[in-house]
């Protein structure tokens, strides 16, 4: 297909996206647009230097291969290149999404579908304000190497966002909506429980007072936990901050007791969602990774030139945001693992406690933050009043080793706005979950 | 009809670091066209990357306002305006070569360090032109150069980061700064023994803005759902308190104009002056809705509909220095902070990763991991004391904004 040159690593990635958005704030059309572009990246690789080009015109593709490697310096010991001989030859297509794709919806079924959304909007006296987004995206790419591999697929996502201002005399409020899934018809029927959110919100206006400090037992929704295992724990297992770092590789040996015996996190690719990355954009496939397992430190993400280094497997965990950025190690879908108590049972333990539902924002780093929405205080093992809470802190290596209880039940959450960031790349679609996370002695302020 | 062009185009650098080595080069130069227009009171709008064929991105146009969006509102015209801040910051064959000198230099200074991330030559261009003979056209070309920076030791993934953005570049000065917070980053130093302690926040850190990005949002203010909503024209903040919307190329990275257009006096807009609440920002839809100011803060995709967007903030600088403005106290500079919030009703806390204990003029020394916490009315309020009127260091544009807060020890 293309001409790659000699004793150089050479590959090619082609995108070719397909997306919709709608938007109406307060019932007013705001955007209404289908996006529909292919576009490439390219990278040589020397063994010493990696050269990168991304272009809109695919038709200088092969141009470009040449221009790059005019930079490069021919090396013709380049397939023995730890790097080189560690990325897999794949030849494999696999189109999911062919005969249900969002190209093939008509854009009135997906204003209409978010419009019936509209009276449970227009109906709450406490909604001030609102912003409702219809948002799907398919993505085709092809993806061929020096080394022969050649990789078609797909990826889908479709959904709905609203945020929503609630406003009652001097009290404000504000919360998402969001749901998502990687096919049209998935979307429909899910009225009633918008219904039931938007009470809760109101109620929780109504009702929330600010927090009393301290250090509490807080209880993780699926989605918070997700959050949590993602900033937490997730950054932390992106191999390349590990690259030649003794002290770094010393501290994150595999093997390593770093969480509660209940704890393990995963990251998957396979997983249909948001984070549905079955080659990652160097070709590779994606493999179920264990980054802790039973609380042992068992696996981290890599690329291929991380897996190298480390002299680890592939984890099919390269992915660039868009044609205009190299890939870089990041996650797919990650997920805490369910544990064996009910949900109920694991309230039921907690005297004095919070329960935290939504978040707005998480971070991670020694210390990792959440950011709690829809929270409320645990009493004698029931859901109690709502509280207004600025943020949740714990050390991330203490913390993993309060985590004292799972529910047994795993829920897996998608997005279709938002994602992760990391470096200058952001939002990339990720997918995240987890079963209800118990955790002890966290600061809340 | 009326047909408006918006395009944007960036030519990017791109050279990846390491561990204080360079292992990739990046290109970058993409062009994205919109194409507006505009026809009894509806717009229809469509887009184009790279190279496009003019008749079928304006039949699309005209497909799209089939939509029905309504665009009601006066378009820009007869105005021809150009401004240009680009100019050539290092050569771009010596780019590579500059930035092995500069990573070869903190090799040998700063043996202790790994410093990765990326070094960004940017060159952007915007242009906003229709048939009613407005042309607008913005070109600039600056340095975003964040350094992360972990000490070979350290178990953490990063433990602080240098920032060298802007238009000016300098190897000496470079070097200078970061080897003043590598140096300051070394020597540990206790929290001083006070509830209360003057805060110092770099102006270009939006976290203790992030409550006037979500309040002085016009539809929010406008649909009475912000906490400032009812407070619009009332003294709430610092009398020495006065809060910009800039479009101002002087003040930061961005175009004169926004998306629509609109061009403010001397490109600002006062949102709160002199601790009075003016206005919101608002774009020309929302400035419509709700009877505000037009504050020109519209943002498009190259392919969208012109939307209230997020403004660059500035606060107005004092005539004080840093030194002058805490008074002879040690200050908290937060260097690192991620992961707070303000509550609705205003309250702020957060968790500090990295501060120094600032005099005024250097960083002493690196403080435990902190917590500071306050709410928006006192930030701003009482506590407020002032941003500085001399910058961060003589490559930066960024000043000093100083406010007393509650800090303690995490």
């Amino acid at each position: 297909m293309f001409k790659f040159p000699d004793h150089l690593y050479t590959d090619v990635r082609i995108e070719d996206v397909y997306e919709t958005e709608i938007v109406y704030s307060t019932g007013e059309i705001e955007e209404s647009k289908i996006r529909n572009y292919k576009a490439a990246f390219i990278r040589v690789f020397d063994g010493e230097m990696w050269y990168y080009s991304s272009i809109s015109n695919l038709e200088s593709i092969q141009k470009e291969i040449d221009s790059l490697s005019s930079y490069a310096s021919p090396n013709r010991e380049i397939d023995n290149h730890p790097i080189v001989n560690k990325l897999q030859v794949t030849k494999e297509k696999l189109l999911k999404f062919e005969d249900n794709g969002m190209e093939k919806i008509e854009i009135k079924r997906k204003h209409d579908l978010l419009k019936e959304h509209f009276p449970l909007l227009e109906g709450s006296t406490f909604i001030k304000n609102w912003k409702a987004a219809y948002v799907d995206r398919k993505v085709n790419k092809e993806f061929y190497s020096s080394k022969g591999s050649e990789v078609i697929f797909d990826t889908q996502s479709t959904g709905i966002f609203i945020s929503m201002q609630f406003g009652y005399e001097e009290k404000m409020f504000s919360e998402n909506y969001q749901i998502s899934y990687d096919n049209f018809d998935s979307l429909d029927g899910k009225l009633e429980n918008f219904k039931s959110f938007i009470k809760q919100c109101e109620d929780f206006l109504l009702e929330s007072q600010p927090v009393k400090p301290g250090k509490y037992t807080v209880i993780l929704s699926p989605s918070s936990a997700g959050v949590f295992a993602h900033e937490s724990f997730g950054h932390k297992s992106e191999a390349d901050f590990m690259i030649g770092d003794e002290a770094m590789k010393k501290e994150w040996a595999i093997g390593k007791k770093v969480g509660s015996d209940i704890l393990s996190i995963v990251d998957s690719g396979n997983i249909s969602g948001s984070g549905y990355t079955p080659f990652d954009d160097e070709g590779i496939r994606a493999e179920k990774t264990y980054l802790i397992k039973n609380g042992i430190l068992s696996g981290r993400l890599h690329s291929g030139a991380t897996a190298a280094s480390l002299e680890e497997n592939l984890t099919g965990n390269a992915r660039a945001v868009d044609f205009e950025f190299e890939p870089i190690v990041r996650m797919t879908t990650t997920y805490i693992e369910p544990g064996n108590k009910t949900k109920d049972e694991l309230f039921s333990e907690v005297k004095e406690g919070i329960y935290v539902e939504t978040i707005k924002h998480g971070s991670g780093m020694s210390t990792f933050t959440l950011a709690p929405s829809l929270a409320y205080y645990i009493k004698d093992g029931k859901i109690a009043n709502a509280v207004n809470i600025s943020v949740i802190t714990g050390n991330v290596m203490e913390t993993l080793k309060e985590i004292d209880g799972l529910s047994d039940k795993l829920e897996i959450l998608s997005f279709v706005i938002g994602g992760c960031g990391k470096m200058e790349q952001a939002p990339l679609p990720v997918g995240f979950g987890g079963p209800y996370v118990r955790v002890n002695n966290l600061n809340v302020q | 009809m009326i047909k408006e062009k918006y395009i944007n185009r960036v030519k990017k650098i791109s050279i990846n670091v390491t561990q204080t080595k360079i292992d990739s080069i990046s290109h970058k130069d993409i062009e994205k066209t919109g194409l507006r227009i505009y026809k009894n009171g509806y717009i229809g709008y469509s887009g184009a990357i790279g190279r496009y064929e003019e008749e079928e991105l304006e039949k699309r146009a005209k497909d799209s306002l089939n939509n029905k969006m309504p665009y009601q509102y006066n378009l820009g015209k007869n105005l021809r305006k150009k401004e240009d801040f680009s100019s050539e910051i290092i050569k771009e064959d010596n780019l590579v070569e500059e930035l092995n000198e500069l990573l070869g230099a903190l090799r040998k200074e700063q043996p202790e360090f790994y410093f990765s991330n990326k070094f960004n030559l940017i060159e952007h261009e915007v242009r906003l032109l229709n048939d009613n003979g407005l042309d607008l056209y913005y070109k600039d070309k600056y340095i975003d150069f964040i350094l992360i920076f972990k000490e070979k030791t350290s178990p953490n993934i990063m433990d602080g980061f240098v920032g060298l953005n802007g238009r000016k570049y300098s190897r000496k000065l470079a070097l200078e700064n970061i080897n003043q917070i590598c140096s300051a980053y070394r020597n540990k130093v206790m929290l001083p023994n006070k509830k209360v302690l003057p805060v110092v926040f770099s102006t270009d850190d939006m976290l203790p803005l992030e409550k006037f990005l979500e309040d002085l949002n016009g539809d929010r203010f406008g649909s009475k759902s912000s906490l400032l909503s009812n407070k619009r024209n009332k003294k709430i903040f610092n009398e020495n308190f006065t809060l910009y919307q800039t479009n101002n190329p002087n003040d930061c990275i961005v175009p004169f104009f926004d998306a629509e257009g609109v061009i403010n006096d001397n490109h600002r807009y006062p949102l709160i002056k002199e601790g009075i609440i003016v206005s919101p920002y608002t774009d020309k839809r929302i400035s419509n809705k709700y009877n505000l100011p037009l504050t020109g803060c519209a943002a498009a995709e190259y392919d969208g509909m012109p939307n209230l967007g997020f403004p660059k903030l500035k606060i107005k600088e004092s005539e004080k220095t840093a030194k002058e403005l805490l008074g002879g106290e040690m200050g908290i500079f937060i260097l690192v902070a991620s992961g707070g919030d303000f509550t609705p009703e205003g309250n702020f806390a957060t968790p500090v990763q990295l501060a120094f204990l600032f005099d005024g003029e250097k960083f002493i020394g690196r403080l435990p991991e902190l917590s500071i916490s306050s709410n928006v009315f006192h930030m701003f309020g009482d506590s407020f004391l002032g941003v500085s009127k001399d910058t961060m260091n003589p490559l930066s544009n960024n000043k000093f904004l100083i406010m007393n807060m509650e800090v303690s020890k995490i």
